[in-house]
């Protein structure tokens, strides 16, 4: 997988809209022109980022337009293109908190409107509710105008003061958004909650994997020898201290054991105590971060996957796990109830006791040799989740939201107010107002007439790859160079 | 602590936010498949499709505790000790700025109910906690024979210390102060603002610092040596009393909260008017309060919430 | 005066003309409107009311000959740094490239690459303040790695043309590159 393919210039070939060429090589329905936007992009790692490519690149293949907006990564700022012409702006915005923009509700809109206006942007799609940026542009689309749509990766409970603020600027966010997307059906459930939404706008489209990413070995022998892999970023949401219980706890009871972590995070000291505590340097390995091509080679040293986290929305790890056909044992958190069907998964309590059990069912079922080849299980679990079926799926999403109307300023300032609360929503209806007077002042200083029209590079028809291809390949051979490996 | 108001249905979420029935959610294809919570089966119904089982795992109000109202009065008595305290203390310092009251005299008091409420402390458990933590007579001698001595020959300086700041300074700090020690002082209550080292720490700051204000060096001995025993050794004993004779325990409070209400009449009428009131109010009213306001907890669990470890995984570490 | 009009990003008319002295040797050349008489005016009575208001109300004289100062060294710092009147590209197909430009005042500033040095010229994107918008740039070799640029300059940055007059003048400076390439 070629992430980063990065081309610093543009050539253009003729000056029609980038529309035309997308309507006679689109296969079905409408072509959409969609905009993602998300503070979380590569060269970020993550399962939103690695959603937010790949969902991409396949409505790509399917003939629509998309662009991807994210905030500036140190030295990667500008816009840039990735594999199939999939144009990626990095914004020069400041970071606040961990990889999320500071937010005025103000100060993006004029650069955001100039990208919507001059790639013509119809659908705005933002991701993760941690984004500063996704709630900002969701907002000045709908000033605008635009389509949105927005999908949630993540749970959050409801005890705490920060969750209850965090849930009322997301009810405030997602009130007027046309339609939203969740990952699990338990995430829509805590979305639906959290944001006091009707359920009927909410779609449930689980992330995917690459299956020809996470394949068996085949070159693996069998030995005594069990290896237990668990790969996440070690910080308490993943359990980190339980895990710190069950390694000593059954490398006691099975003296063939052996423990393989990968990542790194606060909670890596906490491991590592445990293997001087108990002297098992020789069967506790700890990776340290892992890139995520490195995932694969990892899992396949190992018999069985263990998931310890104590909060996940849908668990892309277990679904990787079992697609390089490992025998997962996870805490029964979140979604991860709905990923995996019985026979691959075992569930258990987020205790030290019932992983410890549940371990010990998958070690019995590995040595008595009853379970399925990798083989076997990768391919059934290939056929569970797919891009292509993602990207099906978000279709259908956008053809329906493109259908529906956005809801004009009234409306708009009456749903505020009405949803959330006197207090929130008159305040909030002022920064719609705001907003709105600042979009005036903006289409007044430089109409959509004067923001030239961005040269459609998308697709394997776009301007990208066939127009002037005798030039292209002396071009390509100047910009060799520029391509930048992916931190 | 029986679970109250406890409800699997999530009606009043699903009826009132959107004011729309749910059940009218697009129609599966022809067959009637039952549709299946899981994601890896692509199922004949649309993504946005609502099922009846939706939200029925949403419990609510899984943790909260039912108070009974005396219950909830018994503890209020912790708050209306440390009210009292606060009071006697600036009582006691006002008669002692007026020469009012000699510094012999309150000394002489002072070391009779320290001694009496140290036979109390051991006889209240039958010298149990004694054993369990291994301190013998002889150390609590010594460290009481050093804290006396040190407070003896450092009271000179006490009395000089803060001369440069102006009285009105002292005032508004040992006030700041006292209130900060009502509201860092540990009532029992789990929060994270809850400090018992640095709620005494401004009890005993805002003592020296009214101390400095006597006349005497040995009145800034006696008003410090009191603040240790009121703020420090009083509470102690009241934790000991509260655990092994609750009923004395509500008569000492009783005692003791006439006593102030009666001091503070003395100095000022207003004032023990209105402080009488915060004490009704507090053991009362406020009781009531909490227990009125529980009937609108509305507290959302379900799948989503984050795991609690519930074991000591410290275990394995040490 | 003859040549294509086209317009700048901010609206303003500007015009292409365009020179061809032979097969390999063209040069291009934007011209932006001259200085407006009616805004110069303007915007110098504007200063001067406003220093008659002050000085009304402080009664010091000093502040009107401290305007009167003000505005013609504005005036003549503007005209000599900031005013753009034309700006050009030279493309000698043998040579090199040589972009100039001219200021109000006349001042010229020159910069000349060896054909040598030169790798490419492309369109770029480039995200500036709170706009993205088109330009033209020169890719130059760099000499240690033959294969990858070393340097990226941009041209016609002060009359910032819009994407139209950009490929005009980018699809003949191909013309000529492929020409030497040969």
């Amino acid at each position: 997988m070629v992430y980063d393919q990065k081309v610093g210039c543009t050539r253009r070939s003729h000056n029609d809209s980038s529309k035309t060429t997308e309507a006679t090589y689109c296969p079905v329905g409408q072509a959409h022109v969609i905009c993602m936007v998300s503070d979380f992009f590569y060269p970020n790692m993550g399962g939103v980022e690695s959603h937010i490519y790949q969902l991409s690149q396949c409505l790509i293949g399917r003939g629509h337009k998309v662009i991807i907006v994210t905030h500036a990564y140190e030295d990667r700022k500008g816009i840039r293109y990735l594999t199939n012409g999939l144009k990626v702006y990095y914004l020069p915005l400041t970071v606040m908190y961990n990889q999320s923009t500071a937010t005025t509700l103000l100060h993006s809109l004029p650069l955001l409107r100039n990208i919507f206006v001059r790639e013509r942007v119809n659908i705005v799609h933002s991701h993760s509710s941690f984004s500063a940026m996704a709630h900002d542009a969701l907002f000045h689309a709908k000033t605008m105008g635009l389509h949105t749509v927005f999908t949630d990766h993540s749970l959050f409970g409801f005890a705490d003061v920060s969750s209850v603020l965090t849930n009322k600027l997301l009810t405030v966010s997602l009130c007027d958004t046309n339609h939203i997307i969740c990952v699990s059906y338990t995430s829509k459930e805590n979305t639906v909650l959290r944001a006091a939404l009707n359920p009927e706008i909410v779609s449930v489209i689980p992330n995917a994997v690459d299956p020809t990413d996470f394949t068996p070995d085949p070159q693996k022998i069998r030995t005594n020898k069990i290896t237990v892999v668990v790969v996440s970023r070690l910080v308490y949401r993943k359990g980190i201290d339980l895990l710190g219980g069950i390694i000593p706890e059954m490398c006691h009871r099975y003296p063939d054991l052996h423990f393989l972590v990968g990542g790194e995070g606060p909670k890596r000291i906490i491991l590592e105590e445990v293997r001087e505590r108990y002297q098992l340097h020789d069967r506790v390995r700890l990776l340290g971060a892992l890139e995520h091509r490195q995932v694969r080679n990892v899992l396949v040293e190992g018999d069985i996957f263990l998931n310890t986290s104590l909060t996940e929305a849908f668990c892309m790890a277990i679904v990787e796990a079992a697609s390089c056909g490992l025998q997962v044992v996870s805490t029964r958190v979140g979604g991860i109830p709905e990923v995996l069907p019985e026979d691959f998964i075992i569930l258990c309590e987020p205790s030290v006791k019932s992983l410890c059990d549940g371990l010990e069912k998958a070690i019995d079922q590995l040595k008595s040799g009853n379970l399925p080849s990798p083989e076997a299980i990768h391919n059934t679990v290939q056929s569970f989740y797919t891009w292509k079926n993602v990207a099906e799926r978000t279709e259908k999403v956008y053809d329906r939201v493109s259908n529906e109307t956005v809801l004009p300023m009234n409306e708009r300032l009456e749903r505020l107010i009405s949803h959330c609360g006197v207090v929130t929503g008159s305040i909030f209806a002022l920064f719609v107002v705001a907003t709105f007077l600042f979009l005036m002042f903006l289409r007044w200083n430089t109409p959509d007439s004067l923001i030239d029209i961005a040269v459609d590079a998308t697709g394997p028809k776009g301007a990208w790859s066939h127009k002037y291809s005798c030039k292209k390949s002396r071009k390509t051979m100047a910009n060799a160079k520029s391509g930048s490996s992916l931190k | 602590m029986s679970p109250v108001l406890q409800s699997s249905n999530p009606g009043a979420y699903t009826d009132v936010t959107w004011g729309q029935d749910t059940t009218s959610s697009p129609d599966p294809v022809e067959n009637h498949t039952p549709w299946k919570k899981v994601l890896y089966e692509r199922q004949p119904f649309p993504d946005n499709y609502v099922d009846k089982s939706f939200l029925e795992e949403l419990r609510k109000n899984i943790y909260v505790r039912r108070y009974s109202y005396w219950a909830v009065v018994f503890e209020s008595a912790v708050v209306i000790h440390q009210l009292c305290s606060v009071c006697s203390f600036s009582v006691i310092w006002w008669y002692m700025d007026q020469d009012l009251l000699s510094p012999q005299k309150l000394c002489g008091f002072g070391l009779a109910f320290t001694l009496l409420g140290y036979l109390i402390f051991d006889a209240v458990d039958k010298g149990a906690g004694r054993k369990e933590s291994g301190r013998t007579r002889w150390r609590d001698l010594k460290s009481s024979l050093v804290f006396v001595a040190f407070t003896y020959g450092f009271s000179p300086v006490l009395k000089t210390l803060t001369e440069s700041i102006s009285t009105d300074t002292i005032y508004a700090m040992s006030v700041l102060m006292l209130i900060g020690h009502l509201v860092f002082f540990d009532y029992g209550a789990n929060a994270a603002v809850v400090s018992n080292t640095l709620s005494i720490n401004m009890a005993i700051f805002a003592s020296v610092c009214l101390a400095s204000r006597l006349p005497r060096s040995l009145h800034a001995f006696t008003m410090v040596t009191f603040a240790i025993q009121i703020f420090a050794l009083w509470p102690s004993l009241q934790r000991k009393l509260r655990a092994y004779t609750p009923r004395t325990y509500t008569c000492v409070t009783f005692i003791f909260a006439v006593f102030s209400v009666s001091g503070l009449l003395s100095i000022s009428s207003v004032g023990a008017l209105l402080f009488f009131l915060l004490l009704i109010s507090v053991t009362f009213l406020c009781p009531y309060f909490l227990i009125r306001l529980q009937l609108f907890k509305d507290n959302i669990h379900g799948p989503w919430d984050e795991a609690e470890i519930k074991e000591d995984l410290s275990r394995f570490l040490d | 005066m003859e040549g294509k009009v086209y317009s700048d990003i901010h609206g303003e008319e500007i015009r292409l003309q365009q020179h061809s002295y032979s097969d390999t040797c063209q040069e291009f050349t934007v011209i932006r409107p001259k200085i407006s008489f009616r805004s110069l005016t303007g915007c110098t009575c504007a200063v001067w009311l406003a220093a008659y208001g002050v000085f009304y109300y402080t009664q010091h004289s000093a502040v009107l000959s401290a305007a009167i100062l003000c505005t013609i060294l504005g005036l003549l710092l503007y005209l000599h740094l900031v005013k753009i009147d034309q700006e050009s590209l030279l493309l000698l197909g043998s040579l090199g490239l040589q972009k100039s430009l001219t200021f109000a005042s006349g001042r010229e500033s020159t910069v000349f690459l060896e054909m040598c040095r030169v790798q490419d010229v492309i369109i770029n994107e480039a995200i500036s303040m709170s706009r993205v918008h088109y330009n033209l740039c020169i890719l130059l070799r760099d000499p240690a790695d033959p294969q990858g640029p070393s340097q990226v300059i941009p041209v016609f940055q002060g009359s910032q043309p819009r994407l139209e007059c950009l490929v005009e003048i980018y699809r003949s400076c191909q013309e000529i590159l492929s020409k030497r390439s040969q």
